[in-house]
């Protein structure tokens, strides 16, 4: 620490900080416009001057000087006062006086700064700026004519997005914000420059002339899409969820979000929201009261074992919770399960047996304080935009070494010196054993890994993955696994990340042992910036595991059920906000089953097409329209309170599952705050919670972790038919799920499916991009628009899982690699 | 050839002549701070930077695309247009102009029909006016690429002109 004055104040503040910090430390505050905290400094506006006696009077920006010992501040003499005024002056000259169309009105840092100085008139003349304002996108409205050149969007897209759309084009009085050759913006359209905007020149469209700054209320939320669990403010008007607000303060993430956070929540007061329950009459969905279908969804429950259950990881806790209790205690059944059962094998199975909790053993809090990520497919980065935001803050600003293995390149790879590894498609968990073998060949092996159960079975098991023998099976070279296995071990932390979900069949039980053996060998676990963390893919992935929602004791998985349904051993099927028919594999089997099944209850914010499908659809609430807790993908459990009013006709899946053990003679708990006091208590880690003590920040719940070598079953290498390509699935950046399909954001940007494949198989097919090419596999085709990319390999396609127009399971059947033709 | 004909038949041609660029490349792969060496030396292998070529650079060095456009467009040295075979610069500073600078920097425009930074179709000329060439002495005074021209007059752009425009463009 070192001691000051600032305004004749005794102050101290910590040896890194500069002269702003200090004195916003101790309540002294100094006017800023181009600085943030989250990035580095800049010192562009000079609206933070200050003097400092040591050096003889002169103004410096406190933005970016650094304290020293003894240093005298003045932050507001007359003459600093004078200078603020005239850099104000300066900015408004060219800078458009339309504040009473501007959207940012009210939340603006020019114009609260001009009311705070006063500045009513101006000594200067100029003309204002006379750019041609960016309407490209349908997303980000860029307005250069507004900008104050403060660098912050150029800076947050290199320093925290890592996409760098942005830069200062020409220069002197010539110069602006813009994109490479003038071109209009487009980019990752997470919208971080808007978030920091300081002025009107970067908007979100959707939001354009919907409601004024002020007449917005604010509720805390949280994110409804992937397991991240990053916070939200929405703001609303009117009952309806019309933007969201950045709070830098807010959660780990300081406001952050990616495309689907932000621009992804016109699904809530979407006009496509189902808004009465329906009951199939003559083969048609017609409108019906809730009595009557509750009675008729009762009727068929009570059926013990033929009814089964599938739940979207959507949830909340509680939810999942009493419909768990529904199934279990008044229904009679143990066949239930979320996520097509496979998705999450990783947390349910793998750790489960590895580190004996069914959770992540680390959190993505640990990504910043590690030394080396190990990061099992750049798809980490689509899947969790805002992991992906942590990674290239660990790379950028810590030093971070990144390492991946995966099947095609992605924008990880290019972070600096971060090296990748692309081996053939579906041979992830042979490389990680390649490098179990490299650690124990070449003694790598921590001291302690020796006394972890299972030792001997493993070192046993590795002898036919030499690092030699899997990189001939897996098209890379024996020497970069070793490289990578002597890296790892010896840096002093390091993480290993992957996803998870339901189009990565392949991140399995298997690749999470196989991930765990490496973090025992090197004693990598239970540390910070250490451990395996498995990024699961919906927002309450984890709260369902926690939850105890999925196949257990005996019960039918996911996929097992749709089978049962198929052979007619399942007859009632209540499927509580999946949509199978699009995103579980084998669209033509998923079809029969509910076409099998006796009796089909689907709980829906929308009639998808696997609502379609129903006897009975309940319209539901979304996270907006209640209250309850999601857990995040590492245990973070955050409540979140209802922003708006439901609908008169739509229930909470809590209000529904209640109605229904009501009616089948049970006792739900009165509210999920009840329910939540229950759980709390008998799940692992969540002992001591409350809603009330999870309101600001959530709370981690611990897992306690009991090391074990378990053997992975690498699978046989795959190497697509002669003639064939391997297709890959998984998530595309804009999507999660086949929710966000609903959010008009997403889908502005990312309205199709598509297949990306390599320069070399374009040339070789003779494909360009944009055409439309038929993808055939055993199982059905397809057809797709091409999206010529470099960081595919040649061989290699992939194709996201989110489309309902263009399923991609009519030719994907749920392997980890499929062989197709791609043909014009 | 339409406009846009002729821009495609270009990038068409530049599709091959990457080459050029992956040379410049090769040899500054390893180099901290490669950008500004790299950018120059494709500049000098294309007299200017396409497009197709920043976007290979900036692929090839893993910088991003805005980023070198940033570069490209702050230094006066890059040039993201065609230029000329030969570059006329006339000198508009304080010697040149008392000496007459005008009239010569008109005559040139008279006689080309191209203007400050402008290049004339046929890939012969572009024109410049600069500063200060730092020979106030010769004043006024015009280089052509690098051959300075001292105590200029009407008739020496005349001259210049007819010379350059006889010499071949290869």
């Amino acid at each position: 620490m070192v001691n000051l004055t600032i305004d004749g104040k005794q102050v101290t503040a910590p040896k890194d900080a500069t002269i702003y910090d200090a004195a916003k430390l101790n309540g002294i505050k100094i006017p800023i416009l181009c600085h943030d905290k989250k990035l580095k400094p800049f010192g562009a506006c000079r609206m933070c001057l200050v003097e400092v006696e040591q050096m003889k009077g002169r103004q410096i920006p406190a933005c970016t000087t650094p304290v020293t010992e003894g240093m005298i501040i003045q932050t507001a003499t007359p003459e600093i006062v004078k200078a603020r005024e005239l850099v104000l002056e300066l900015l408004l000259l060219n800078h458009p006086l339309d504040c009473p169309v501007c959207d940012k009105a009210g939340d603006c840092d020019l114009q609260n700064l001009t009311y705070d100085y006063k500045v009513d008139s101006n000594r200067f003349t100029d003309l204002k700026f006379q750019h041609e304002i960016d309407y490209n996108n349908p997303l980000i409205e860029r307005d250069m004519n507004r900008c104050v050149l403060c660098g912050k969007c150029v800076r947050i897209c290199d320093e925290i997005v890592g996409y760098g759309a942005l830069t200062f084009i020409d220069r002197g009085i010539e110069t602006k914000i813009g994109c490479e050759f003038e071109d209009g913006l487009n980019c990752e359209f997470c919208g971080s420059c808007i978030s920091v905007c300081p002025v009107g020149s970067l908007l979100a469209r959707p939001f354009k002339h919907k409601a004024r700054f002020w007449a917005l209320t604010k509720h805390e939320s949280v994110c409804g899409y992937c397991g991240t669990g990053c916070r939200l403010t929405l703001g609303v008007k009117d009952n309806k969820v019309l933007t969201t607000i950045y709070d830098e303060n807010q959660g780990f993430h300081k406001g952050q979000l990616c495309v689907r956070g932000r621009f992804g929540y016109q699904f809530i007061n979407s006009k496509k929201r189902l808004t009465t329950p329906l009951i199939k009459k003559n083969g048609r969905l017609i409108e019906s009261t809730w009595d009557e279908a509750l009675d008729l969804v009762a009727g068929r429950l009570n059926r013990g074992n033929s009814v089964a259950a599938l739940a979207a990881p959507r949830l909340t806790n509680e939810e999942l919770a009493l419909f768990k209790k529904l199934l279990v205690e008044n229904v009679g059944t143990k066949n239930f399960d979320h996520a097509a059962g496979y998705a999450h094998a990783a947390l349910t199975e793998g750790f489960s047996r590895s580190f004996g909790a069914t959770a992540s053993s680390a959190s993505i809090l640990d990504i910043q304080k590690s030394d080396l990520l190990l990061v099992i497919k750049t798809d980490s980065y689509e899947t969790h935009p805002v992991v992906g935001f942590e990674v290239n803050m660990a790379v950028k600003n810590k030093g971070v070494k990144l390492s991946i293995i995966s099947d095609k390149r992605g924008k990880l790879s290019k972070l600096p010196h971060a090296q990748t590894l692309v081996h053939r498609p579906g041979s992830e968990v042979a490389v990680l054993n390649a490098i179990a073998w490299t650690l124990l060949d070449e003694k790598l092996v921590a001291g302690s890994a020796s006394l972890i159960a299972g030792y001997a079975d493993l070192e046993k098991s590795l002898s036919g993955f030499s690092a030699e023998a899997v990189a001939a099976q897996c098209g890379i070279s024996a020497a970069d696994i070793k490289k990578l296995a002597s890296e790892y071990a010896a840096a002093e932390k390091a993480l290993i990340i992957f996803p998870a979900g339901q189009a990565y069949s392949g991140h399995n039980a298997d690749l999470a042992t196989a991930a765990a053996n490496l973090a025992f060998l090197t004693g990598k676990y239970d540390k910070e910036g250490c451990g395996v963390l498995c990024l699961s893919e919906k927002n309450n992935s984890q709260g369902a595991v926690d939850m105890g929602f999925f196949a257990q004791d005996g019960g039918l998985n996911g996929l097992q059920i749709l089978d049962s349904c198929a052979e007619g051993t399942v007859k009632t099927l209540f499927i509580a906000g999946e949509n199978p028919l699009t995103s579980y594999p084998n669209r033509s089997k998923v079809k029969a089953a509910l076409e099998a099944v006796e009796f089909l209850i689907v709980s829906e914010l929308f009639l998808t097409e696997t609502a379609a499908m129903a006897d009975v659809v309940l319209p539901v609430c979304s996270f907006a329209e209640k209250d309850g807790t999601f857990t995040s993908t590492d245990r973070r459990v955050q409540y979140f309170k209802q922003a708006i009013r439901k609908s008169v006709l739509i229930k909470t899946d809590y209000e529904v599952f209640s109605s229904l053990i009501a009616r089948l003679g049970g006792v739900a708990p009165a509210t999920p705050a009840v329910l939540f006091s229950e759980i709390a208590d008998k799940t692992a880690g969540y002992q001591g919670m409350t809603h009330v003590s999870l309101l600001k920040e959530g709370a981690f719940a611990a897992a306690v972790t009991t090391p074990k070598f378990i053997v992975p079953q690498a699978a046989a290498p795959f190497t697509a038919e002669t003639g064939k390509l391997s297709l890959v699935t998984g998530s595309a950046l804009y999507h999660n799920g086949t929710l966000s399909q609903y959010g008009e954001g997403p889908m502005h940007v990312c309205p199709e499916n598509y297949v990306e494949l390599s320069r070399t198989d374009a040339a070789l097919y003779k494909i360009a991009e944009g055409d439309l090419v038929t993808v055939s596999s055993s199982s059905g085709s397809l057809q797709l628009k091409a999206k010529i990319t470099p960081r595919m390999p040649a061989g290699v396609v992939f194709s996201p899982y989110h489309f309902s127009d263009a399923p991609i399971n009519t030719i994907w059947s749920g392997a980890p690699v499929t062989s197709v033709t791609v043909s014009k | 050839m339409s406009n846009a004909a002729a821009q495609q038949a270009e990038e068409q041609e530049l599709v091959v002549d990457l080459i050029k660029a992956d040379q410049v490349i090769d040899k500054y792969i390893d180099l901290p701070g490669n950008l500004m060496p790299v950018l120059q030396g494709v500049q000098d292998a294309y007299g200017y930077v396409p497009r197709i070529v920043a976007d290979h650079v900036a692929e090839r060095l893993n910088v991003y695309p805005s980023q070198i456009y940033g570069v490209l467009t702050f230094y006066a040295q890059f040039h993201l247009k065609p230029r000329g075979r030969f570059i006329i610069r006339v000198c508009v500073g304080t010697a040149c102009h008392v000496q007459g600078a005008q009239r010569i920097k008109e005559t040139f425009f008279n006689l080309l029909g191209i203007g400050h930074t402008e290049t004339s179709a046929d890939l012969r000329f572009t024109f410049e006016e600069v500063a200060c060439l730092g020979a106030c002495g010769m004043a006024p005074l015009a280089m052509v690429n690098d051959d300075t021209y001292g105590k200029m007059t009407v008739q020496k752009v005349d001259e210049i002109v007819a010379k350059y425009s006889a010499l071949p463009l290869d």
